[in-house]
C-alpha cells in the first residue's frame, strides 16, 4: 500500500481526553481517539456490521463498538472481543502544533 | 391541498413534501382521471407509512432509506387511446423484438409510459379477449377495476412501494381471457425507458376465466440511464378454476436504474399459474413474488435466472403460501454474480394450519465467478400442517475447477470453459422456459454480459 | 385409540423432575431489577472493582436495547417479577457429605453423586443462583486443570479471568448478554493446560427451586494448545404456576489444535423461559463442537455459535429439540468462517407434537478470504399432529466464491407406511412410533456420552424414548 502524505483532519482539542471523535477526509471516514496520553485514527468502521465506532467508546486503549460489544485495539486495528473477527484499518499518526495529522 | 388528503399527518416520519416534483405531480394527478380515488387513497397511506429500514428484516440486505422517491418525478400516466409511433421511430432494442421474436397474439408497447402500440390478434379479439391500457377499462368498466385491481394480499414490508406504485400509476394493463378461451400466442409487453429522473410505475393485470390458458411477457428495457431512474412494477394474476397461466418477467434494463416489481400470483382449485424471472439488468433490482395457494390442486412453478456484474445488487424475496390443501408449488432460482455484484435470496414456503398434503420445494442455487461477489441465500420454512412434503436447500459455490481443468485441457480457452459451465449451471432452469424464442433471446443476454 | 394419542406413551410429556425443596436462601435479593441489586450481588460476592464497573455498564446497555422482536413470544415474560439473585448457603462445599440435606436430596434424585462416582472428571453443582458443590477428581487437579465456580476463577485466577472474559460474548452482543453481564451468579471457570487431554467428561448441573427465579450463570471455559476435553451440563427446574426465567452465557476459547466439546441437556420445567448465549472462538486447527438437546422450557432461544477465526478450525453443532404442548424451541447454531480452510457442519433434528412449535435459525458466513471453506446445514423436522408446527430459517452470507456452502432441509410426518410395517411385526402402536422417533434422532443421540453420564443416560431414555412395553 503506497503511503499518502500527513494531512490535518482535526484539531486536538477536538477530541475529549479517553474519548472518540469522527471526521471525513475526501470521503474517508475516520475516528479519532484519545488514550493514555496518545491519539490515534481508524477507519470509522466497524468490520462486524457496518456501523461508525466513533459513537462508540474507548476502553483501555481499545475502541468498543456500540452496536454489538466489538472491540479493536487502536494502535493496530485488530480484534480484541467478538463479534467482530477482522480488524479495521489503523492509520499513522501525529500532533503537530496542536494539529492532528493523518497519513492517508 | 384543497381537501386536505395530500396533507401529511402529523405522525408520519420523512420531511414535508408539498414542494417535490413528486407530491405536485401527484396533487394534479389526484384531481381528476378515472383513478384519482384510489390515487388519492394510495398517496395519504404511502405518506402515513414509515419508509422500511434495515431493521425491518425483510429489507435487510437493501437499504431502502438510500432510495428517495422524492427525488424522481412521475411520468404523465398513458392515455385511454394509442399514441402510434412508427416503426422506425422505436428504439432499436424493441424493434430487435418485434423481428426477432416469434408469432404473437397480442403486442403493447409503452415508450416512458406512453401507449405506442396496443395490437390484438383477431382470432383472440373474436374469442372475447380484452387486451387495453387501464386507464382505459377505468372507464369502460369500473366493476372490473373494482374487483381485481389493487386486490392482492399485500404484505405489510410491501405496503409502502405498493402505495407508490398505486399513487404514481404511469401505465399498465388489463389481459382478460374468457371462460376456456386458450390464448394460441404469447401476448407480448415491452416497456421502454428513456428519461432520466422519471418514476415509472406500471401495472400488469391479468385475469383469466375457468379453463382458459395463456402466456404473458412484460419485458423492461432502456439505455443507460447516467443520472437514474425509478421502476416501480405491479403484477396481478387472477386465475379461474383449471386455468393456466404462464407468467414472463424480463428484465434488461441498462444501469442507473432501480427496479422494483412486486408480483402476486392468486391461485385458486385446480389453477395453474407460472412464473419466470430473469433479471439481467439494472443497478438495483428487487422482485418480491408471491404465489398465494387459494384452493385445492393449485399448482405453481417459479422459475429464476440470474446474472449480476459491477456493482448490481438483486434482492429476491418470495412466498410460497399455502393456503389449501393439496397443493403444489415448485421454486427453483439459479443465479451467477461476477465483478462486485451482490444477490439475496429470501424465500419462504408458508403452509397454513388445515393445508394438508402440500407438496412445496424451494431451492436457490448461487454461482460466485469472482472475488468480489457476494451472495445471501435465506431459505425459511413456516409449516403448520403436519402431512406435508416440503424441502428447501440451497447452495453458494464457485465453478468447479476440475471441470474447467478438463474443458481447458481440451482446448477451450479459461473464458469459453467458464462460459460454458455457467450455461450448464442455467440450463437445468432455462430448459423450463416456457418460450423458446425468449429462452433463445436471455441466452444471448446473459452471454453477451459474461463476455464483457 | 388414534395414532396420535399413543405419543404421550412415550413418556416425553410427564415432567419428571417436578419436585421442589423448601425454599429458605440465605440472602434473597430483591424483586426486579435495579441499579441497587446489581451492586448488591457485586458486594456479597466481594468482587474487585472493575467487576462492579462491568456489572453497571452492562445494565446500562441492557436497558438501552429493545426486546427482540423475532424468535419467541417474550411479550409474557415480565421481568419485574423475577428474583434476580437468591443465595441458597453460605458458602460452597467440597465434600458432598457436608451440602446441606434438602438440597442433597434435590441432586440426590438428580443422580449426581451417584454419576460422579463412577464417571466423571468432575463435577459442579448450582442451586439457585449460587455454586453449591464443585469437585474434581484428584489425577485431574495434578495435571493442572482448573474446574471451579465462576466467583473462584475470578478470585483465584484474576489474570487469565480478565484476559478472556467477555472478548467471546460482550455486553453489547445482544439484550440478554448484557442482562446477563449485569445481574451473572455462578457458573463454571474451566482450564485445560496445554497438551492435557482429559477423557471423561466434566459436569455442571443447574436447578432453579425457587418460584419467579431468574438464574444467570456464567461459564468462562479455556482450552489451551492441543488440550482436550468434555463438558456438559443439564438444566431443571420444579413446575410453579408462574414463570422463570434463566438467561446464561457460555464463553469457551479452543486454541491450536485443541478439541473442545461441550454438551447441554436441557429440562427446564415448561414455564422457564430460556435465552442463552454460547459462543466458541476457534483458533488454527482447533475443533469445537456443541450438543445441543432441548427437551424443557416454555420458550427457547439458543443458538450455539463457533467463530472459525484459525485457518484450517472446524465447528460442529448438533441440535435436537423437542416441543410439546405450548412450547417453543427456537433454537439453531450459527457458523462464522473467518479465516481459510475452515469447516463447519449443522445437523438440527426436530420434534414438534400437540401445540409444540420448533423452530430452526441459523447463520453461515463466509468472509472475504476463507477461503476454501466448507459448511453444510442439514435441518430435519417431524411433526407429529396437525396442530405442531415447524419453520426453519437458515441465514446464509457469503462474501468469497472460494468456498463452498449447502443447507437441506425437509419437513415430515410420522409415516403410515412406517407404523404400518413395524406394527405388521408384531410391535404395539406405541412401541413403533416410539422406534420411528428414536430413529430420527439417532444419528445425534448416538453422539451422546451415556455409557458415561448415568443421570443424562435416563434423561434420554425416559423422555426421548419412554417406558412403553
Amino acid at each position: 500500500m503506497s503511503e499518502g502524505e500527513f494531512r490535518t483532519v482535526a484539531r486536538l482539542e477536538d477530541v475529549p481526553e479517553g474519548g472518540l471523535h469522527g471526521v471525513e477526509v475526501e470521503g474517508t471516514k475516520l475516528v479519532l481517539a484519545e488514550s493514555g496520553g496518545e491519539i490515534f485514527a481508524l477507519y470509522d468502521e466497524c468490520s462486524h456490521e457496518e456501523f461508525p465506532l466513533s459513537e462508540g467508546e474507548v476502553v483501555d486503549g481499545q475502541v468498543e463498538c456500540i452496536l454489538h460489544g466489538a472491540r479493536f485495539d487502536l494502535r493496530s486495528g485488530k480484534p480484541k472481543a467478538l463479534p467482530a473477527v477482522r480488524p479495521v484499518r489503523a492509520y499513522e499518526c501525529r500532533v503537530e502544533n496542536g494539529e492532528i495529522q493523518v497519513r492517508l | 391541498m384543497a381537501d386536505g388528503i395530500m396533507t401529511r399527518p402529523e405522525t408520519a416520519g420523512p420531511v414535508a413534501v408539498s414542494e417535490s416534483p413528486l407530491a405536485e405531480a401527484l396533487n394534479r394527478l389526484s384531481d381528476g382521471g378515472p383513478l384519482a380515488e384510489r390515487r388519492r387513497a394510495a398517496w395519504a397511506e404511502y405518506l402515513s407509512l414509515p419508509m422500511p429500514t434495515k431493521k425491518t428484516e425483510e429489507w435487510r440486505y437493501t437499504d431502502l432509506t438510500k432510495l428517495d422517491p422524492e427525488s424522481f418525478a412521475p411520468l404523465a400516466p398513458a392515455g385511454r387511446e394509442v399514441e402510434p409511433v412508427a416503426f422506425d421511430d422505436l428504439p432499436p432494442a424493441v424493434r430487435e423484438i418485434l423481428e426477432g421474436e416469434g408469432v404473437r397474439s397480442g403486442t403493447m408497447i409503452e415508450l416512458d409510459a406512453r401507449l405506442a402500440r396496443l395490437d390484438l390478434e383477431v382470432a383472440a379479439a373474436d374469442a372475447g379477449v380484452v387486451f387495453a391500457p387501464l386507464a382505459r377499462i377505468a372507464e369502460d368498466d369500473p366493476e372490473l377495476i373494482e374487483r381485481f385491481l389493487f386486490s392482492s394480499d399485500i404484505a405489510p414490508m410491501e405496503k409502502k412501494l405498493w402505495a407508490l406504485h398505486t399513487a404514481a400509476l404511469s401505465g399498465g394493463y388489463l389481459l382478460y381471457v374468457p371462460k376456456n378461451v386458450k390464448v394460441e400466442n404469447p401476448v407480448h409487453v415491452m416497456r421502454w425507458l428513456s428519461k432520466t429522473g422519471a418514476l415509472l410505475s406500471t401495472h400488469s393485470l391479468i385475469v383469466v376465466e375457468r379453463g382458459a390458458e395463456v402466456t404473458v411477457i412484460d419485458e423492461y428495457l432502456s439505455d443507460d440511464l447516467g443520472q437514474g431512474s425509478l421502476s416501480l412494477n405491479g403484477v396481478e394474476v387472477f386465475g379461474g378454476e383449471g386455468a393456466l397461466v404462464n407468467y414472463l418477467g424480463l428484465q434488461r434494463y441498462g444501469s442507473g436504474v432501480q427496479h422494483f416489481t412486486m408480483q402476486h400470483a392468486n391461485t385458486p382449485k385446480d389453477c395453474t399459474l407460472n412464473s419466470f424471472n430473469v433479471t439481467i439488468g439494472a443497478d438495483l433490482s428487487r422482485c418480491d413474488i408471491t404465489s398465494h395457494l387459494l384452493g385445492a390442486g393449485s399448482d405453481s412453478e417459479m422459475l429464476a435466472v440470474w446474472f449480476g456484474d459491477g456493482d448490481q445488487h438483486f434482492d429476491y424475496h418470495t412466498l410460497q403460501h399455502h393456503a389449501a390443501p393439496s397443493a403444489r408449488s415448485d421454486l427453483l432460482f439459479k443465479g451467477a454474480l461476477a465483478g462486485s455484484a451482490e444477490s439475496i435470496f429470501r424465500g419462504l414456503i408458508r403452509v397454513d394450519v388445515g393445508a394438508q398434503l402440500t407438496d412445496a420445494y424451494q431451492t436457490n442455487r448461487n454461482l460466485l465467478l469472482s472475488e468480489e461477489s457476494e451472495a445471501t441465500t435465506l431459505p425459511s420454512l413456516e409449516i403448520a400442517a403436519d402431512d406435508v412434503k416440503c424441502s428447501h436447500g440451497a447452495s453458494v459455490g464457485q465453478v468447479d475447477e476440475h471441470q474447467l481443468f478438463y474443458l481447458t485441457s481440451r482446448g477451450l480457452t479459461r473464458a469459453q470453459a467458464e462460459r460454458l459451465l455457467v450455461f450448464g449451471f442455467f440450463g437445468e432452469v432455462l430448459a423450463r422456459m416456457p418460450v423458446e424464442s425468449v429462452r433463445d433471446r436471455m441466452t444471448d443476454a446473459i452471454e453477451r454480459k459474461i463476455d464483457i | 385409540m388414534p395414532k396420535n394419542e399413543t405419543v404421550a406413551e412415550l413418556g416425553l410429556d410427564d415432567y419428571k423432575y417436578d419436585f421442589r425443596t423448601e425454599d429458605k436462601p440465605v440472602f434473597k435479593a430483591q424483586k426486579g431489577l435495579s441499579e441497587e441489586v446489581v451492586r448488591q450481588i457485586s458486594r456479597h460476592k466481594e468482587e474487585p472493582e472493575w467487576m462492579l464497573e462491568f456489572r453497571l455498564k452492562a445494565l446500562e446497555i441492557y436497558y438501552s436495547k429493545p426486546m427482540p422482536e423475532w424468535g419467541g413470544d417474550l411479550s409474557t415474560l415480565n421481568l419485574d417479577e423475577i428474583y434476580f439473585y437468591l443465595r441458597p448457603q453460605d458458602r460452597m462445599e467440597r465434600s458432598w457429605d457436608d451440602v446441606p440435606d434438602d438440597i442433597k436430596n434435590t441432586f440426590e434424585r438428580l443422580g449426581i453423586p451417584e454419576a460422579e462416582r463412577s464417571i466423571l472428571a468432575g463435577v459442579g453443582a448450582q442451586f439457585e443462583s449460587e455454586m453449591v458443590y464443585h469437585s474434581l477428581k484428584e489425577e485431574w487437579t495434578e495435571q493442572g486443570i482448573i474446574f471451579e465456580s465462576i466467583e473462584d476463577g475470578l478470585k483465584l485466577y484474576p489474570e487469565i479471568f480478565r484476559e478472556h472474559f467477555a472478548t467471546i460474548v460482550p455486553p453489547g452482543d445482544n439484550k440478554f448478554a448484557a442482562l446477563n453481564s449485569a445481574v451473572w451468579s455462578g457458573g463454571s471457570f474451566v482450564y485445560i493446560p496445554k497438551g492435557v487431554k482429559v477423557d471423561i467428561p466434566l459436569q455442571a448441573y443447574f436447578r432453579v427451586n425457587a418460584e419467579q427465579m431468574g438464574q444467570f450463570e456464567r461459564t468462562l471455559i479455556i482450552c489451551e494448545e492441543g488440550a482436550q476435553a468434555h463438558y456438559i451440563e443439564g438444566c431443571t427446574a420444579p413446575v410453579y404456576t408462574t414463570e422463570s426465567f434463566h438467561s446464561g452465557v457460555i464463553e469457551i476459547v479452543v486454541k491450536p489444535n485443541a478439541r473442545f466439546r461441550y454438551t447441554t441437556i436441557q429440562n427446564w420445567s415448561s414455564n422457564m423461559y430460556n435465552l442463552v448465549t454460547q459462543r466458541a472462538m476457534v483458533h488454527e486447527n482447533a475443533n469445537m463442537e456443541w450438543l445441543d438437546g432441548n427437551l424443557g422450557s416454555k420458550l427457547t432461544m439458543k443458538y450455539p455459535s463457533c467463530f472459525l477465526v484459525g485457518e484450517g478450525a472446524h465447528g460442529e453443532i448438533l441440535s435436537i429439540a423437542y416441543a410439546g404442548d405450548g412450547q417453543h424451541q427456537d433454537t439453531g447454531g450459527k457458523v462464522i468462517h473467518a479465516a481459510p480452510n475452515t469447516t463447519s457442519m449443522i445437523v438440527s433434528k426436530s420434534i414438534s407434537k400437540g401445540t409444540g412449535r420448533s423452530s430452526y435459525r441459523g447463520l453461515c458466513k463466509v468472509y472475504e478470504g476463507a477461503v476454501g471453506s466448507k459448511s453444510n446445514v442439514e435441518c430435519d423436522a417431524l411433526l407429529m399432529n396437525e396442530t405442531s408446527r415447524t419453520d426453519t430459517y437458515p441465514y446464509i452470507e457469503i462474501d468469497e466464491n472460494q468456498s463452498s456452502i449447502g443447507h437441506e432441509a425437509s419437513v415430515s410426518k410420522v409415516g403410515e407406511e412406517q407404523l404400518f410395517y413395524l406394527m405388521s411385526r408384531g410391535l404395539s402402536e406405541a412401541e413403533a412410533m416410539t422406534m420411528v422417533v428414536r430413529g430420527f434422532i439417532e444419528p445425534i443421540a448416538k453422539e451422546l456420552p451415556l455409557e458415561y453420564a448415568i443421570e443424562l443416560n435416563r434423561l434420554i431414555e425416559l423422555e426421548m424414548e419412554g417406558s412403553v412395553g
